[in-house]
């Protein structure tokens, strides 16, 4: 055959065989037999609880039947279980009632992320350097065992430390539980966003040291100090539906509403009137309403600000027209809204976010309880109350000193060697969220020995030598005392909506494995083989301090539970307010303090939580790496902030790349130029800036939390972050991704019916 | 190469071409047909998606040519059946949602861990379940990806619908066979006559 | 008498929070498209939360405005179809039949509202997101137009249920995904067909208006405008 005859029949035959394609087309992988007894294509509902924000959602998951790859014995097959498929609302559970948030929608990729930790790791690389190798679960609990044992051995139990999320319920108790039993140090909780100030307020005022809840349902005048509480803050959805029920829920009757921060934030987008102040005045703005107040007799005068120098000579320091520049609101604007506020009860006022995070931040929340109390909405319908909460009956309260003890950590760590030997992480990421001025990456190099049970790799997790991964939350058992949003006693309670997909073991199952195999002490005080057996025990416990009213057994009163997603008292009944715990002089304001000379750095870096990424934990979701943010529409970046004017005169234009600089660092960020933000101010969502954390969010934008000042509130000792000022500068034409037209146009407001 | 020979050239490339491609278009393939609705997992593969893994693949479903499917067991309805069984004992569900579901291998074992033990076909049965493993039971009805048929039993079933009337007489068959060709036309003509809805959304969303 | 489905959107309530959006995505197999796509233009938030800034600092108001298929009566998208895959229902949908579209996209020219969306690619998951997807919900491929459907699949089934229990839908019971998700309650579905219902008796509020209706598109969805600091007559009882 000739040269060119062979090439023409061999073009034919490939040309077939591209068309069948190349690779392995008749491998099939094994079925296995299915673990559960699903009707294909009917769907089952579970009921479970959201863990994306610290508010505490009963969800709804609705299963059903799918085909997953999962290993079985060593071997890769497919079989056939229930699949979460989309979540609701539970429609029973006090919290929520039925609604979720995006954020709560979003919670299904958690469980189906591709770079989920998938099974136990162990670090082959340097420390950080992301190499791992996979191990099985008894090396890998023989690994966690032999460095507590080590411990025990040398006696140096003190030197273990747990850093988590903040935790609550009975997951809390089995925390505190095995450190207090191990002889360990007391866990320590980290988040960003930190609600010690509140905390620190409402017990000095209130006689709770928790977040309050608000029945803004009844309200008909609610003034907020930068508290997102249609976003973010608090139980964004509890606040919802009830902001829904004040608007257009009640016939004949609208609630009005008044935003009052620098820059308007998602909630302020839906105010009445959004009225900026400046940084750090929120509690002068505060005193200035409860001085008119006062001066022109709206209400009975009352001890309520006695927390407050001057409150009882009528704060004379806090008149609309001594206040006007230092806050920047126009005085008329002042009187005309305490006018408003006291002819309109119930009024009530709320404070969060930026505004408790200035230096002053305890000032201004003192400040914003003692309006509430002259207003009179304390303990009343249309105010603020406190979800009734026994620390007894639903597990360990929450913890109020998340930022603070992250730094003690750090501290201590960096000033003593081998304070801490071992450290348990769980699900906690200071490394991407605390300022480089805490040094909390330096101190955790320094310990020797770091277990992570988070599911998956982040700035934090990344630096542990095992991996001994979580199931994600649909997997597992779940309880939860949340601390607002509803005044009933809640405990949360739900078994797992689906089987694990992965080789992974719940966090709780892990330390019961571990407290059993140390023995001793540890053993005793933490009896059960898994979670569900002492989730059952607290829950007899509970069932016995309830008076038997829930069922006519404990056993009942489990599987009910289990049922509905939890218990909750039958009333609405918050719990009482006490004359609280003010000790000490009267505050003054003391603040805010910035860093950074106003003449060098001009502007206020204003950080807020953005709606899908929160405080950067959503970040590796791809549902909200898309959604669009709320006010500007961007999608998988971050941006810049900046007012209208400010950015023509630095000819900053829509979507260039800003630098934003300050005395710690800069970053670098497209701009997006608004209105609803002051001259002086710019602002930047948390979340993006991630340095791994997954496909999705690696590499993707930048940190505002890695420029802050390291400054501290000094009552709290908690990370002042909106106390850095910065500069701006334009660095060229950037890329930001918009979903949407131009911000400038009128709405239609086309009348047809 | 355009030589005189360049038509007989041509000419056996075609045929080669046409040949290979017919014997790849009707052979039968052992591999799972998709399920209606959705397109079948690749195992070997990171991403999930619709798209055919071959233009093969794609013609064939574009043309509707699907493999007879070649059953692991050689189950038969018509024994079953005669033995005093009904469609819903085994195919549970199909009055309630939208599939009629095949039971997994521990149903079938309730039975067969004692009912005829020694035919070869149960004792493969038995195989299967002692290795943890499900019978890998290929379909036989079902529909093209692309048609987006969302169909349902139970309103066919509740509407008294038998079973036979889709599906064939299953006491003649042994191992399912597709003795009704689900065509848009079946379907539209039983629709029409009992005056059920034939607007496109009905089935197709 | 057969359902006309319609919407009521309460601007006095909607704090543009998107729980709609993502729902949304969960419930209807909408793929991710990613950053680079994202920028093209191309991602498919079947309903989306337009975002509008009036005035200039420190006077300024925002107003939300979430935007979906209208399912119009007299849909601009359904007559410039070449193969009639979109075509309007009896009770009122504007459907969409994925396997008849042959992606000329016509009806995304047509359509005022922007609200139908293209598969430019094979939509593409990372294992094993995939196993999120809804059983029924088609995966659409390259070549079709998508849209909101007003979860045709929860009508269809909320229908089969209601005729195996022989007994009438009851009002409520049928919700989008948008709808129930939404934390303010500002989304309500019904029967535009039943005067009692809750869609009706809102749509008939004062504050009522149509989307664009001056272009004569008939929409289904009616946005009741955000109120002033006045006392609201047509509150319902929540």
């Amino acid at each position: 055959m000739e040269r060119r005859d062979f090439l023409k029949i061999s073009a034919a035959g490939g040309a077939a065989a591209a068309l069948e394609g190349c690779g392995n087309p008749d491998h099939q992988l094994i079925r296995f037999i299915p673990e559960e007894d699903l009707l294909p294509g009917i769907a089952a509902w579970k009921p479970s609880i959201c863990t994306q924000c610290p508010a505490g959602c009963g969800l709804l998951v609705r299963v059903m039947q799918g085909e997953a790859e999962v290993v079985r014995n060593g071997q890769l097959g497919i079989i056939k279980m229930g699949l979460a498929k989309k979540l609701e609302g539970n429609p029973n559970h006090p919290i929520n009632q039925g609604r979720l948030c995006p954020r709560g929608q979003a919670g299904l990729q958690v469980t189906y992320h591709p770079d989920r930790v998938r099974t136990p790791l162990a670090r082959t690389g340097p420390r950080g350097s992301g190499q791992f190798q996979e191990i099985t679960w008894d090396d890998a609990l023989k690994q966690l065992v032999s460095h507590l044992s080590a411990l025990q051995a040398s006696r140096e139990e003190g030197r273990l430390a747990f850093l988590t999320t903040p935790l609550r319920g009975y997951r809390k108790s089995l925390v505190s539980g095995f450190a207090a039993a191990f002889k360990g140090a007391p866990p320590v909780e980290f988040a960003f966003f930190d609600d010690s100030v509140i905390r620190t307020a409402n017990s000095s005022s209130f006689g709770h040291a928790s977040p309050p809840t608000v029945d803004l349902g009844q309200s008909n005048y609610v003034i907020s100090l930068g508290a997102d509480f249609l976003g973010t803050w608090n139980s964004p959805v509890a606040q919802s539906i009830a902001y829904g029920m004040m608007r257009k829920g009640r016939p004949g009757q609208r609630g009005k509403f008044i935003q009052v921060e620098p820059r308007i934030s998602q909630t302020g987008a839906s105010a009445d009137e959004w009225i900026p102040c400046k940084p750090g005045t929120e509690g002068v703005f505060a005193l200035s309403l409860a001085h008119v107040i006062l001066r022109d007799k709206l209400r009975p005068g009352s001890a309520a600000g006695a927390s407050i120098e001057g409150w009882s000579q009528g704060l004379p320091d806090y008149a609309p027209e001594k206040v006007e520049t230092q806050t920047g609101v126009p005085a008329a604007t002042i009187t005309r809204i305490a006018h408003e506020a006291a002819a309109n009860a119930p009024a009530v006022a709320l404070i969060g976010d930026g505004a408790t995070a200035h230096t002053n931040g305890l000032f201004n929340a003192l400040a914003v309880n003692a309006l509430n109390a002259l207003l009179g909405s304390v303990g009343k319908p249309g105010g603020i109350s406190f979800t009734p909460a026994g620390a007894s009956q639903t597990g360990k309260a929450a913890s109020s000193d998340f930022g603070a003890s992250v730094r003690a950590l750090a501290e201590k760590v960096l000033s003593s060697p081998d304070a801490v030997k071992a450290l348990l992480l769980y699900n906690a990421n200071p490394v991407f969220a605390t300022p480089p001025g805490w040094r909390v990456r330096e101190a955790l190099d320094k310990v020797p020995f770091i277990a992570s049970f988070g599911s998956f790799v982040d700035e934090t997790s990344a630096l542990a030598d095992l991996i001994l991964p979580d199931h994600s939350p649909l997997e597992s058992w779940l309880d939860d005392a949340p601390p607002s949003g509803s005044a009933r006693t809640v405990a949360s309670l739900a078994p797992p909506a689906m089987m694990p997909l992965h080789n992974t073991r719940a966090m709780p199952d892990v330390l019961l494995d571990v407290a059993r195999q140390l023995g001793g002490d540890l053993a005793k005080a933490l009896p059960w083989k898994t979670y569900d057996e002492a989730l059952q025990a607290a829950f007899t416990t509970l069932y016995r301090e309830q008076g038997n009213k829930a069922a006519k057994d404990a056993d009942e009163f489990w599987s009910k539970a289990q049922e509905q997603g939890g218990w909750w008292s039958a009333e609405e009944k918050p719990a009482g307010v006490g004359a609280g715990k003010a000790s000490g002089a009267p505050m003054r304001n003391t603040g805010p303090q910035f860093e950074g000379a106003a003449g060098e750095f001009p502007f206020h870096l204003l950080p807020f939580a953005a709606q899908m990424w929160y405080d950067g934990s959503l970040a590796h979701l791809p549902w909200m790496q898309e959604a669009p943010d709320p006010l500007s529409s961007v999608m998988w970046g971050s941006w810049v902030e900046i007012n209208t004017q400010t950015a023509g005169e630095r000819g900053i234009q829509q979507g260039d790349l800003v630098e934003v600089a300050s005395q710690h660092g800069t970053l670098r960020a497209p701009a997006f130029v608004t209105p609803g933000i002051a001259p002086d101010v710019v602002a930047m969502p948390i979340g993006q800036g991630h340095a791994n954390f997954t496909r999705y969010a690696k590499d993707r934008g930048a940190n505002p939390i890695l420029i802050l000042a390291p400054m501290t509130i000094a009552e709290t000792g908690s990370l002042a972050w909106s106390a850095t000022r910065v500069k701006i500068s334009r660095v060229g034409k950037g890329k930001m991704v918009l979903f949407g037209g131009s911000l400038t146009e009128a709405p239609p407001e086309s009348r047809h019916r | 190469m355009f030589g005189r020979s360049f038509n007989l050239w041509l000419g056996i490339g075609i045929v080669a071409c046409v040949t290979v491609l017919g014997w790849m278009l009707f052979k039968s393939s052992p591999r799972a047909e998709a399920q209606s609705g959705s397109p079948s997992p690749a195992p070997d593969s990171d991403v999930f998606t619709p798209a055919h893994r071959t233009v093969l693949q794609a013609v064939r479903e574009y043309f509707g040519i699907r493999s007879t499917p070649v059953q692991p067991i050689a189950f038969t309805h018509k024994v079953h059946l005669a033995n005093g069984l009904q469609c819903t004992d085994c195919h549970v569900g199909v009055d309630r949602g939208p599939d009629a579901r095949i039971p997994s291998v521990n149903f079938c074992m309730t039975c067969h861990q004692v009912i005829a033990t020694d035919k070869p076909e149960i004792k493969k049965l038995a195989a299967y379940r002692a290795r943890g493993e499900d019978v890998p039971w290929q379909r036989v009805y079902g529909f093209e990806p692309s048609a987006h048929v969302k169909f349902n039993h139970a309103p066919h079933i509740r509407a008294g619908v038998d079973c036979k009337v889709c599906h064939g007489d299953m006491t003649t068959q042994t191992v399912a066979e597709r003795k009704v060709d689900h065509t848009m036309g079946f379907c539209i003509g039983c629709h029409r006559q009992q005056n059920a809805s034939v607007d496109c959304v009905t089935c197709h969303y | 008498m057969a359902h006309q489905w319609g919407m009521v959107i309460d601007l006095d309530r909607c704090t543009g929070c998107e729980a709609c959006v993502v729902a949304c995505h969960a419930e209807n197999n909408i793929s991710t498209v990613g950053e680079d796509q994202a920028a093209r233009g191309r991602a498919k938030h079947w309903i989306r939360v337009e975002r509008y800034y009036e005035g200039e600092f420190p006077d300024v108001k925002v107003k939300f405005m979430p935007v979906l298929c209208q399912q119009c009566d007299a849909a601009p998208c359904e007559p410039v179809c070449p193969t009639y895959a979109t075509h309007h229902t009896a009770e009122g949908l504007n459907s969409q039949i994925y396997n008849r579209c042959i992606g000329t996209r016509y009806c995304a020219n047509a359509c005022p509202y922007n609200v139908r969306f293209f598969n430019f690619y094979n939509p593409v998951w990372d294992k094993p997101l995939h196993l999120q997807l809804n059983p029924d919900v088609s995966v659409r491929t390259v070549g079709v137009m998508e849209k909101c459907t007003f979860c045709v699949q929860r009508i269809k089934a909320g229908e089969i249920q209601a005729e195996a229990e022989k007994r009438e839908v009851k009002d409520g019971e049928i919700q989008p995904a948008c709808v129930q998700s939404c934390p303010t309650r500002a989304m309500v579905f019904g029967d535009l067909n039943d005067p009692q219902s809750e869609v009706s008796r809102m749509a008939r509020s004062n504050r009522a208006t149509k989307l664009l209706g001056e272009l004569g598109t008939l929409p289904k969805v009616t946005y009741l405008q955000r109120d002033s600091w006045h006392v609201g007559e047509d509150a319902r009882t929540d």
